[in-house]
């Protein structure tokens, strides 16, 4: 039986932790079935159950980052696993503002001396 | 001048002449001649934010200590004369990881357990329980008989 994500997003972090407690011993309990007859347990099952087990230790990370992302928002610093990836030299390079600066020489000219555009009238 | 003003006078004026008017150097005595470092301030972390942001979980629970029990002839053998139950089990896990295992698991307490890393990598531990549990009952109520 797969588990519906969707329930168990609207679950608390104590309810989710009990949830996932109660699949790791029915997986457990399946393969003490697999040693002692393997008629019964259906190996799709375990399957089934491994996968359940993913499923509610993602929510529970998605929901733990999520607190943590509200908590530190609008902060100067933030963990360094909820910052943007990209790559390392990205992440070293001149921000979009950073490389926009000029200095007020250049500012002034640019405001005084226009790039001027011309048509000729055909 | 009154008399306290004239002493004080005389008394600086003397100051003065034995020792200089700057102040003195204030040299500190040396007992050793080993220069051993100096005990400085040293600050507890105080972090503008923590480098991960949510917890990990530990990886070797009691669920993932305990692989799986195991019934051949010999480990059943065991269950019966010994009273020990056999177990396969993670390779990271140690004797006290193991009897915590059980004890959480199936509620029983362990009397010693032994281990041994089988040839073929998995770690396999006999898990004696005490003479007033019965090995067989709760192998039963394990399930893999």
């Amino acid at each position: 039986a797969k588990v519906k994500v969707a329930n168990l997003r609207e679950k608390s972090q104590a309810e989710l932790t009990q949830t996932l407690d109660q699949y790791k011993r029915e997986l457990m309990d399946l393969k003490v079935q697999q040693v002692a007859g393997a008629a019964a347990a259906k190996s799709s099952k375990v399957r089934d159950v491994r996968r359940n087990v993913a499923r509610v230790l993602t929510v529970i990370t998605q929901q733990a980052r999520q607190e943590v992302r509200e908590k530190v928002s609008g902060k100067k610093y933030i963990p360094k696993d909820l910052r943007a990836k990209k790559t390392r030299a990205l992440r070293r390079a001149l921000t979009k503002s950073e490389l926009a600066r000029k200095t007020l020489r250049q500012q002034k000219k640019e405001d005084n001396f226009p790039v001027r555009e011309f048509a000729i009238k055909a | 001048m009154s008399p306290q003003k004239a002493s004080t006078k005389a008394q600086t004026a003397r100051k003065a002449a034995l020792k200089g008017t700057q102040g003195q150097k204030v040299k500190k005595i040396r007992t050793t001649s080993a220069f051993r470092l100096p005990k400085t301030l040293r600050l507890a972390r105080k972090p503008k934010y923590e480098r991960k942001a949510a917890p990990r979980f530990a990886t070797l629970d009691q669920y993932s200590v305990l692989k799986q029990p195991l019934n051949t002839e010999t480990a059943m053998k065991k269950i019966e004369d010994d009273n020990t139950l056999v177990f396969l089990v993670d390779v990271r896990a140690n004797k006290r990881h193991i009897k915590d295992a059980v004890k959480k698991l199936y509620d029983v307490d362990a009397a010693k357990i032994n281990t041994l890393i089988r040839p073929d990598g998995i770690k396999k531990a006999y898990i004696r329980l005490p003479a007033d549990v019965d090995a067989l009952d709760v192998a039963n109520k394990i399930g893999f008989i």
